[in-house]
């Protein structure tokens, strides 16, 4: 078998580093929100003392999070992520600490579509959800054209059902 | 093509009865326990309990009138509603596996009931006749076996009387299998199905002394003791007996009239005395292969064999999926070969090597981790000892690794031309065996540790009902890419539909 149909090749569309870092900062923000209002509560009705302590736990494994999930999750996620396509096969691989590798047949694909948030459409972004009997996955930003395109490549690859 | 035809007139009946068993409960609570209550509470249930019963006897015979079925050369047509009508097709080659069975009412009156499993996901998945008369339903499975899955010919078919039909269609079966009377017997000790006795021995024989105590007070405590005594170990002898007898007659209406047969395009697995049931699958249906042994079963050298397959097959119980549960290994994969000889299952499999058990050892538990934090903090006492939390946690620790070891030494897997074996496990092992052509995805995934050592997790998705993911861990990267290429090949196995090119 040919090497290049073992590895995918495919990148996401680089923009999605961007859409990520703001989406982070928007949820993390929120977050933060929450425990700031949750500091505030706790000292205005005087909270037993552990309930203190728990929130500033959780504060500051959030603030770490946020730290991460900002500056260095989005960039390490994109490096990972690959994919490709071809008639007999969809293969995925993606994943910072656990790296995974899934080649999903052709025949087995149900469905595929397209899927796009507000802060993907303001950057032209679309995710691609696919189906299969057992699972669905899901590439997570890629150029309109090319999402477009893979999505009409899959459903034409996928028309085709094996005898079972 | 035939007429639209309703569903057997005795289905109202047995629909019936199961209402009746089912309001038994409302009725024992409702009109007996709270016979002259006046609370509204009563008062309303009662209301609402006859306003369903009713409804459902409607709905019962609603539902006779409105049901029709019909059944040409390639599929199953069912109808149903007055007002708003439905009809839906459903063709032979998606029914996954058949399962008949005839309770003891079913067998007096010749009758039968039927479900037609078919692997889609929602609740209108199967086709099911509750009562159905053995003739028909003779014929239907007969029709459906015909069409099979493949080039069938209906013309054929058509033109051959009935009776040498049926006759045909039993030569071709072939019996694989009728356990014997010593089987059965090994069988219901296995099974520790005389175990279920022992609970009420106790409570009867702490009953039996509480009873001569008071009856002996007169006599001296000596001699009460002595006799209770006796006594008590001549009830417990006969219970004994009684709970082993039990064991073997309950194993022996369960599993006694075993009946493993094929022909060459089906399996049929059939069993019980007092109630029957049959499970049908075509050979080219069958998913996969489950051989499971627990501890009791790998002393004894007996296996279970399972047959996986995409339709639902019935509750854990009633599972009706299995070859003879208790088959002596060797004679397992005999007969694997036998009733599907496209099948290969070799011996020889691949150990993990040493490497991998170090991962497995250095992974932290997460449960452990987790327990061990909770008896930290609350120290529960058991039977007074104050260091019982850290006794615990090292048990557990222990109890952990011992499991990991164990599924360390029993893991094994093969790539044997289309076939993929995996075998896991610790107390009790697995070896799942599919073709390459029924795997539906596969997986293959590394953590930074494993990435180090070379190490790969492996996952493979097999159709059935929900989908079973079968996975084994750490296994050598050479193993994982090997893997991956084998899988990729799976496009020489398969063949196109003609109409979807």
């Amino acid at each position: 078998m040919d090497q290049q149909i073992v590895t995918p090749q495919q990148q996401l569309s680089k923009v999605v580093i961007r859409v990520w870092i703001i989406g982070e900062i928007i949820a993390n923000f929120i977050g933060l929100l929450v425990l700031a209002a949750l500091f505030f509560l706790d000292y205005k009705f005087s909270w037993p003392e552990w309930a203190g302590w728990i929130i500033l736990v959780v504060t500051i494994l959030s603030v770490v999070g946020t730290i991460w999930s900002v500056f260095f999750e989005p960039s390490l996620k994109f490096n990972s992520w690959r994919y490709d396509v071809n008639e007999d096969f969809l293969q995925l691989k993606y994943g910072i600490f656990i790296e995974k590798h899934e080649l999903i047949p052709m025949t087995k694909i149900q469905s595929v579509a397209t899927n796009q948030g507000p802060i993907m459409r303001k950057y032209g972004l679309y995710s691609v959800s696919i189906t299969t009997m057992a699972s669905s996955h899901k590439i997570p930003a890629l150029s309109e054209k090319v999402a477009i395109e893979l999505r009409s490549q899959i459903a034409y690859f996928a028309k085709v059902k094996e005898v079972e | 093509m035939g007429q639209k035809k309703r569903y057997h007139p005795l289905n109202i009946l047995f629909d019936f009865w199961r209402l009746l068993k089912n309001a038994f409960f409302f009725v024992l609570f409702l009109f007996i326990i709270n016979y002259d209550s006046s609370s509204a509470w009563i008062n309303y249930g009662r209301i609402i309990f006859c306003l369903a019963v009713v409804l459902t006897v409607f709905s019962i015979i609603y539902k006779w009138f409105t049901q029709k079925y019909l059944l040409d050369d390639v599929s199953f047509h069912m109808y149903k509603g007055l007002f708003n009508k439905s009809e839906r097709t459903i063709p032979y080659t998606k029914i996954h596996n058949i399962q008949r069975r005839q309770t003891f009412i079913h067998k007096l009156f010749g009758l039968a009931s039927v479900v037609f499993e078919t692997s889609m996901t929602d609740t209108d998945a199967s086709i099911k006749f509750g009562v159905i008369s053995q003739k028909e339903l003779n014929e239907l499975e007969a029709r459906i076996h015909q069409s099979g899955s493949t080039n069938h010919d209906v013309v054929a078919y058509e033109a051959v009387p009935e009776a040498e039909k049926e006759e045909q269609v039993i030569c071709n079966r072939t019996v694989h299998f009728r356990p014997t009377r010593k089987d059965t017997i090994k069988a219901s000790f296995t099974s520790l199905s005389f175990l279920v006795l022992i609970p009420i021995i106790v409570s009867v024989s702490s009953e039996i002394e509480d009873i001569f105590d008071i009856e002996d007070k007169a006599k001296t405590f000596l001699m009460s003791n002595i006799n209770s005594w006796w006594i008590i170990s001549l009830f417990i002898v006969a219970l004994v007996i009684m709970s082993v007898a039990f064991g073997v007659v309950r194993t022996f209406l369960r599993y006694g009239r075993y009946e493993i047969a094929s022909d060459d395009k089906t399996i049929f697995i059939s069993k019980g005395i007092l109630e029957e049931s049959t499970f049908t699958i075509s050979k080219d249906k069958v998913q996969a292969v489950e051989v499971t042994q627990s501890l009791i079963k790998r002393m004894l050298g007996l296996a279970e064999v399972k047959l996986i397959s995409a339709g639902s097959v019935g509750e854990s119980e009633d599972e009706t999926n299995s070859l003879y549960p208790f088959l002596p290994v060797q004679r397992a994969y005999e007969m694997l070969e036998e009733v599907l000889p496209d099948y290969e299952v070799t011996q020889k499999m691949y150990l993990l090597p040493g490497k991998s058990l170090w991962v497995r050892l250095l992974r932290p538990s997460w449960l452990w981790i987790i327990a061990t934090i909770a008896l930290f903090f609350f120290r529960p006492q058991v039977f007074d000892v104050k260091q019982a939390w850290w006794i615990i946690s090292v048990f557990l620790f222990l109890i952990i690794y011992i499991h990991r070891i164990l599924d360390f030494i029993n893991t094994r897997y093969m790539l044997n031309g289309g076939f993929i074996q995996f075998k896991t496990g610790s107390l009790q092992t697995t070896m799942f065996v599919s073709k390459r052509k029924k795997v539906i995805e596969v997986e293959v995934s590394r953590s930074r540790l494993q990435k180090q050592l070379g190490l790969s997790t492996i996952n493979m998705v097999n159709r059935s009902k929900p989908v079973h993911h079968t996975m084994i861990k750490d296994v050598p990267e050479l193993m994982a890419d090997a893997y991956r290429t084998w899988y990729i090949k799976r496009t020489e196995d398969i063949e196109i539909e003609k109409t979807s090119i």
